[in-house]
């Protein structure tokens, strides 16, 4: 319950107008803190809904896929140039955006208990992939992608993508060398 | 019986993806738009809006209402002077499209318009020492500003030209060729990359 509100805490302040003004006005704060900061507030609701509603939890997400689906629907489409824009001019696009990531926040901790190991990674492999590829656009593309955004802005985007997919890069050679269950305590024997 | 098994699963998915595809549907505007500027040029071309009434001051000094331009093809640019990057670039491309223009045509069929967003420092002195570089006639080819802020922020507004100061003296802006018909109506905008391509078009409507 704790969780639950802060959750709502945090969404109500990230929707704040001077914190929405603020996050927005700079292209990569709002792509990599204000957007996974909305999942993060649904990510904190999460446990609160599972218990308020556990039967459409169970029979709709049974096995994780379709929340990991609804996740991966959402990063992408927050990824063309074109929604950004509109989320600065579009009151609409804007509540849509808000409401997009805290869904996506949801339906990853939902997934996140339910799925299978090979899942879990096929997902952030896949977000990796998306992300070098965005790396790519944003670093090397001349043309000003944003009409809001400065090209120095995206450039910066651009690296932010880089920085996070050499994350998830070193989470997966990490995770052939390190088998995180040496670590754990054995206190189920 | 795995269908069975599946079958919430298999329509959540489903809806899912259909909410996705729904959704990247209207964001694109149909799948044709991808950055607010394809976007922005798409709906110009539709609606062909009609240039405002504006006054311009040239590099000559002269005052002139763009209606006074009607009867004529305008092809237009919007620029400024003190631009080191992408407006040089823009205006050595309307040169080469100029120096395509048969001479019978230029002044009588066709006029280039460069329009400065920045009348504070692009006054006429500094409109035709910029004109000077591109050696080209005052009268077929005029850069202008407009003095009016309202009138400048209307033409901007309806023909969806943006330029955001960037504080320090420049400006974030959109590059395009404007097509503006004898009417005074915008009939097409260009990629100011493609020289081959406007100067094709700009023959075609003066030979047309």
């Amino acid at each position: 319950m704790k969780q639950a509100i802060y959750g709502l805490i945090l969404l109500a302040f990230l929707a704040l107008p001077p914190a929405r003004e603020l996050a927005e006005s700079i292209m990569s704060i709002h792509m990599h803190m204000q957007m996974p900061l909305i999942a993060v507030s649904g990510f904190l609701l999460t446990p609160f809904l599972q218990k308020t509603f556990p039967n459409f939890f169970a029979k709709w997400n049974e096995k994780g896929l379709p929340g990991f689906v609804l996740v991966l629907v959402v990063i992408l489409y927050w990824m063309i140039p074109k929604a950004m824009d509109d989320a600065l001019v579009s009151g609409f696009v804007e509540f849509m955006k808000f409401l997009s990531w805290w869904l996506m926040g949801v339906a990853l901790r939902d997934s996140w208990g339910k799925a299978s190991h090979f899942m879990k990674n096929a997902l952030v492999f896949t977000i990796g992939i998306i992300y070098i590829i965005m790396a790519g656009v944003y670093i090397f593309v001349d043309d000003q992608l944003c009409n809001n955004y400065l090209l120095v802005d995206q450039r910066t985007l651009g690296w932010g993508f880089l920085l996070i997919a050499l994350c998830i890069i070193l989470y997966f050679v990490q995770a052939l060398f390190i088998n995180p269950e040496d670590y754990e305590e054995a206190s189920e024997n | 019986m795995t269908m069975k098994k599946y079958r919430h699963q298999i329509i959540s998915i489903s809806v899912i993806l259909l909410f996705g595809l729904i959704l990247f549907y209207i964001g694109t505007d149909g799948f044709t738009a991808f950055t607010e500027e394809t976007a922005r040029t798409n709906k110009l071309m539709k609606e062909q809006p009609q240039v405002p009434e504006v006054v311009l001051e040239d590099s000559t000094g002269r005052e002139f209402s763009f209606s006074e331009l009607n009867g004529k093809y305008v092809f237009m640019t919007f620029f400024y002077t003190s631009c080191s990057t992408v407006c040089p670039q823009l205006e050595m491309n309307v040169k080469e499209v100029y120096d395509q223009v048969p001479e019978d045509y230029l002044g009588e069929d066709i006029v280039f318009l460069s329009v400065s967003f920045d009348p504070e420092r692009d006054t006429p002195e500094v409109l035709d020492r910029y004109r000077k570089y591109f050696e080209t006639d005052a009268d077929n080819w005029r850069m202008a500003r407009v003095n009016d802020r309202v009138e400048l922020d209307t033409l901007m507004d309806n023909l969806g030209v943006i330029a955001i100061p960037d504080g320090d003296g420049d400006f974030a802006h959109n590059v395009a060729f404007y097509l503006i018909n004898p009417d005074g109506y915008l009939t097409d905008v260009m990629d100011f990359e493609e020289i081959d391509f406007a100067t094709d078009k700009v023959l075609k409507v003066l030979e047309g």
